[in-house]
């Protein structure tokens, strides 16, 4: 099984399931009730965008039309915008991308040092006062989180902007270095949102995964040999802990792109799952469609980028890995 | 932790911090003196365009009252008769060439803000789109007794209209913002909805456009050249924030300036104990109400078998205690409207004759109509069917849904039941336009005159349109009529009061509030005046005294 | 609250605590349950899990009013917790208390329901890709990563807007239908290994039917992740009807669940934080007692763990 060979393999699986999922979103949108047609338009005017769009036509026509569409870079036009699809989606990719890594870089980084910390004191104080937080925060919905952080943080003591992705006098646009630190700080609130929470999944699973570790074999071997305890840490644990991550991070990502809808609501951060949700609720049906490509994309395209990193790293793991987390968030 | 990670020494981290801080600092000085001055509006629905005909949105609307003119305005009285209370804008002065034509001259100062001069042209222009059915301008059907507007000259337009009536003059100026012929003329039509002008507008006002952040802000600056004076604020800003709690937090919080509207009796306790914002109240421009389809549920040839036996409408506004909902809801920011009607409009008068609050009554004449329990559920039915509706709310108004509960219990109280369907702004528009609905709880906003209004969602002329529930009384419409071309103002109030109490009697709509408007604005902003049926119509001459600066007035951009 | 409420309340917890306290005795018998009830939090776990179900299913003993009473809008409304509205009242002036116990009904029932319909299919695909392997396993694990390529609230929301009066069942059904997606990965894994095992090899040797493979040896060796699947996709579907009611998709009124009533509260989350922070809290209470289950139940029939974790 070459390492080509595979690799061609996972490329032609991804593109197949990004045209599955636009596929079933297609299907699912023109089997159910409702014409697209929404406002107080003149009826002239409502057969004139159905003559437009095609929307009479049978839906395979449709489909055909929408990817050879697709193909050559058109994306339609909303209906609710009044816009190009592209534009509106383009402009929110960036706000998603930075809330999505800025989550992540939370999430792993205090997760890791969590359960490396609490498998180190395994069952001391500091280790059961942390277990039992943790397993608090990862119980908590999330948006209540965001409006008790927004409360305290935001309004009381004003350590952070209430709501925003930046400051409208200052910086509408990003042109320097001070207003990049505008945008951290717009973006530290949400998220915390978003990664405290996954901070406390990484943690609980990493303290296990670590406990799980040390009792096997070849570390008992190499602490009965005398290897320094953080050299035993660093090789094994970390190693791990990264692939672990790794296929975590793949399984989270679709949430972060469109499923943090609440969020993006409560803090105003114009990303994509704000947008997906409006095209949703308006029937919007380009703007949906084009949404669920380029997510189902960038989610597909992570994954295979995890794949091929854990597959880099570690070659007997070349198959799905699968781990708790799953359960979790799917 | 671990000895591989890189570590911040302390000079790196105090050398960045430092940078930080300088930066920020360069920010400051900047504008100083009077004319200075950024205020921030945490708005909450973001405009799909800002061409003026094409959209009915609210904060569209307090964007081009900024940058678009009218021929004239209203005053704070908000007086719709004649044109004594008008202030002139666009139109420097007019006369009456006939009982049925009027004449505007133009300013000649007043220029686009790409420079050419603002002409009769674009008058006679701006009447053709807003009337064009291609451009289908929810303002269309307000125009209909203008019969056409011409220019004499350059600076001269001429409005003729098809019958005298006593608000001529308020029809001419009041729907329409002159539009700059020269840049919208090669725009076709049927695409002014999704035109970039929409999305980067230049008009003639007081203020210019900016930029506009999509699903973020909208910034406007003040043209210093402006005619009729200098606006005294020089930037405004809206900041679209979607969740209203989060909105009025972002006031409080000093992160903006101005909250138009804080709705709910918390906020405006909160707003009243933030140190640093004034709350003004000001007549409410909005009613709300239950409306009833007298019609079938998505089809409009059949009558509704609830709905369109007038009894049965009485009765269920009868069960409901109106004055409860609103002393629950809104405290002492809102009133029971005597029909469909705001605080604002002058024909307001709770002597007129409603509907009283009886339940007694109601589970009477509900029996009479043959609507009982017989199968002892507790819900009344008839010929096997059971009194049930459904309520459209839309989920933008966490009042409205909060209303919605309470008509529920009121219901259920007198076997009626009443299920709550929560969905899409748009989506409730579309399907009450379409008579796909039992009942909606809608929000209508008034013009400062009822005439138009009222015809439009209570008459025929607004089948097919604002008149929802379909509903139809002759007699109604003669009244309004009557009302509308009225002589004199005491005649006109007589007439309507007749009239609102016929419309009452035959219990069209549940009219449940007219909001009392509070806002909040920082303290600092001096000559603040919120004109009632358009809050940001006066923003211009709002001014903050070069003491009161605080650093976002002073920013240099 | 009333005497007789308060009884109620009493014996639940009297219930509850001897509930547990007799499986720890009878679990004495057997090495996995006793790696079980060493863990302090999952004893305790599962003594508040079957607190709040019985304090459920006793509602009409436990709750003083109608939950869906407006009892006086105009004098009751968002009043502090008392004697009398042990947590309070809400916007409308119903009591909170009371709304809390019957809308832990609908939100247990909902979370039940819901894990019940991911856990099978979630099952059913993985043992079936786990076993039979080659295309099969292909086809069904493509189809996975098609449904874990968007995230549940898109489909969820799709499916509401689009179907207007989507009914409650078809709702906690869609919930179901797409969150079996992990549970079957796991499955799968679990029974990849599982049918290497001797016991299986000899089976299917002695011409066992094949069905009979899979439910009679294989899937009850795979009872791990099985178990811990449906514990956390309860907690899992709470937070999602949580997160639907906060969007306005969720349970209509009147009727009470905790996803409804922190979205109800929410407005008026300055004012009156407790409409918001009770249901929000017992949502927490119960995911955090379904975890340590979950962590129990792991630790307890995982045959590698031979030293204690906790």
């Amino acid at each position: 099984m070459g390492g080509g060979a595979w690799l061609l393999r996972r490329v032609l699986a991804s593109i197949a399931i990004v045209v599955a999922v636009v596929t079933f979103i297609f299907i699912l949108i023109h089997v159910a009730p409702g014409r697209p047609c929404t406002e107080n338009l003149d009826p002239r005017v409502c057969e004139q965008l159905t003559r437009q769009f095609g929307l009479d036509k049978p839906i395979v026509v449709q489909y055909w039309r929408y990817l050879v569409q697709v193909v050559h870079g058109n994306l339609g036009v909303s209906y609710s915008l009044h816009r190009p699809v592209a534009d509106a989606l383009l402009e929110t990719i960036p706000f998603t991308l930075q809330l999505a890594g800025a989550a992540l870089m939370l999430d792993f980084l205090l997760g890791l040092a969590l359960g490396i910390y609490q498998a180190g004191r395994v069952n001391r104080i500091p280790d059961v006062v942390l277990s039992n937080s943790t397993l608090f925060v990862y119980s908590l919905p999330t948006f209540w989180l965001a409006l008790i952080l927004l409360l305290v943080f935001g309004e009381k003591l004003r350590w952070f902007p209430v709501g925003g992705a930046s400051d409208p006098i200052f910086c509408p646009v990003i042109d320097s270095f001070f207003c990049v630190v505008d945008r951290v700080w717009h973006l530290v609130l949400p998220s915390a949102t978003l990664g405290l929470v996954g901070a406390a999944g990484t943690a609980r699973f990493q303290r296990a995964a670590m406990l799980d570790v040390a009792t096997q074999d070849y570390v008992r071997t190499a602490r009965a040999k005398g290897v320094p305890e953080r050299q035993i840490v660093m090789r094994h644990q970390l190693h791990n802990a990264l692939l672990s991550f790794i296929t975590r991070f793949g399984l989270a990502f679709p949430f972060l792109l469109t499923g943090a809808v609440l969020i993006e609501t409560i803090f105003a951060w114009p990303g994509m799952g704000r947008l997906a949700f409006e095209a949703i609720l308006t029937r919007d049906y380009p703007l949906v469609t084009a949404t669920a490509l380029i997510a189902s994309t960038v989610v597909v395209a992570g994954n295979l980028l995890a794949d091929i990193l854990i597959g880099l790293a570690d070659p007997r793991l070349r198959v799905h890995a699968t781990t708790d987390a799953d359960i979790v968030t799917a | 932790m671990l000895s591989a990670m890189p570590r911040c020494s302390f000079t790196s981290c105090f050398i960045l911090l430092t940078l930080t801080t300088l930066s920020a600092c360069e920010r400051r000085g900047g504008c100083t003196g009077a004319g200075c001055g950024t205020l921030i509006d945490a708005a909450v629905s973001e405009p799909s365009t800002l061409l003026p005909p094409s959209s009915e949105d609210v904060t569209a609307n307090d964007i081009d009252e900024q940058l678009f003119l009218k021929l004239a305005d209203v005053g704070m009285s908000t007086n719709t008769v004649g044109d004594e209370d008008f202030q002139p804008l666009l139109a420097q002065k007019w006369e009456w060439d006939g009982p049925l034509t009027l004449v505007f001259h133009l300013d000649p100062r007043a220029r686009w803000q790409d420079g050419t001069p603002v002409t009769a042209a674009d008058v006679e222009f701006t009447f053709n789109a807003y009337t064009d059915s291609m451009v289908a301008s929810p303002f269309r059907p307000k125009l209909r007794r203008v019969a056409s507007v011409t220019q004499r000259d350059s600076l001269t337009a001429v409005f003729r209209f098809h019958e005298k009536y006593p608000e001529m003059f308020y029809d001419a100026v009041y729907h329409m913002r002159v539009l700059p012929a020269h840049l919208l003329r090669s725009v076709p039509r049927d695409q002014w909805r999704t035109a970039p002008f929409g999305r980067q507008p230049v008009g003639d006002g007081p203020y210019r456009f900016v930029r506009w952040q999509a699903a973020q802000s909208i910034e406007l600056v003040a043209d210093t050249n402006f005619f009729l004076g200098k606006p005294g604020i020089r930037r405004l800003i809206w900041r679209f924030t979607p969740s209203l709690p989060v909105a009025v937090q972002q006031v409080i919080a000093d992160q903006a300036d101005i909250r138009e509207q804080l709705v709910t009796p918390d906020n405006v306790a909160r707003a009243k104990a933030a140190p640093q914002l004034a709350v003004y109240t000001y007549r409410g421009n909005v009613y709300t109400y239950l409306c009833f389809n007298e019609r079938t549920a998505g089809d409009t040839s059949k009558p509704n078998p609830i709905f369109a036996d007038r009894e049965v409408r009485r009765a269920l506004t009868m069960a409901v205690d109106r004055a409860s909902l609103v002393a629950s809801a809104l405290q002492d920011l809102g009133k029971v409207p005597p029909g469909p009607i705001s605080s604002l409009v002058g024909i307001w008068d709770p002597d007129i004759r409603q509907l009283p609050y009886d339940t007694a009554q109601a589970n009477r004449i509900l029996n009479e109509r043959g609507w009982r329990d017989h199968d002892g559920d507790g819900i009344r039915d008839k010929n096997g069917k059971p009194l049930e509706f459904h309520i459209l709310v839309p989920t933008t108004s966490a009042l409205r849904r909060q209303y919605a509960r309470l008509l529920q219990e009121q219901f259920h109280a007198i076997g009626v039941r009443a299920d709550i369907d929560e969905l899409e702004a748009s989506v409730v528009s579309q399907r009450t336009a379409s008579g796909d609905f039992d009942t909606a709880l809608l929000s209508r906003s008034n013009d400062p005159s009822p005439g138009s209004g009222i015809t439009q969602s209570w008459t025929r002329d607004g089948l097919g349109g604002s008149n929802f529930g379909r509903y139809y009384n002759p007699e109604f419409e003669h009244l309004v009529d009557r009302a509308i071309s009225a002589n004199s103002r005491d005649q006109a109030r007589a007439l309507w009061k007749t009239a609102l109490e016929t419309l009452n009697a035959d219990g069209a709509g549940i009219f449940l509030y007219s909001l009392e408007n509070v806002g909040a604005v920082h303290k600092r902003v001096e000559n603040v005046q919120f004109r009632p049926d358009s809050w940001a119509a006066l923003l211009r001459t709002w001014r903050i005294p070069p003491d009161r600066l605080i650093d976002r007035d002073r920013v240099e951009r | 609250m009333t005497l007789g409420n308060w009884l109620a309340l009493v014996v639940a917890l009297i219930l509850a605590a001897e509930a547990v306290r007799a499986l720890r005795h009878r679990a004495l018998r057997r090495e996995r349950w006793r790696r079980f009830f060493r863990h302090r939090t999952a004893s305790w776990g599962l003594g508040i899990l079957t607190f709040l179900v019985i304090v459920a299913l006793a509602a009409p003993l436990v709750a003083p009013f109608d939950p869906n009473r407006q009892l006086d809008i105009v004098h009751l409304t968002n009043q502090p917790p008392s004697w009398t509205f042990l947590l309070g009242t809400d916007l409308l002036s119903r009591d909170v208390w009371s709304r809390a116990v019957y809308g832990g009904r609908i939100s247990l029932g909902i979370g039940a329901l819901g894990a019940l319909v991911a856990v099978s299919l979630g099952t059913l695909v993985g043992a079936l890709a786990g076993y039979y392997r080659r295309w099969i396993d292909a086809v069904l694990m493509r189809g996975v990563d098609v449904g874990l390529a968007l995230p549940r609230i898109f489909i969820l929301l799709m499916a509401v807007a689009l179907w207007d009066g989507l009914p409650f069942t078809a709702l906690v059904l869609a919930i179901g239908l797409t969150s079996w997606f992990g549970t079957s990965r796991l499955v799968r894994a679990e029974v990849l290994a599982l049918r290497q095992r001797d016991f299986v090899v000899a089976a299917r040797a002695l011409g066992v039917g094949t069905s009979r493979v899979i439910f009679r040896h294989v899937l009850p060796n795979a009872a791990a992740p099985i178990i811990v699947s449906a514990a956390l996709g309860v907690g899992n579907v709470l937070l999602l009807e949580a997160s639907l009611s906060f969007l306005g998709i969720g349970i209509a009124p009147p009727e009470a669940s905790w996803g409804n009533m922190i979205a109800d509260g929410a407005p008026s989350i300055y004012t009156a934080p407790w409409s918001t922070l009770f249901p929000g809290l017992a949502i927490a209470l119960v995911v955090m007692s379904l975890n340590a289950v979950a962590d129990g139940v792991r630790d307890a029939l995982d045959p590698r763990e031979d030293g204690g974790v906790e």
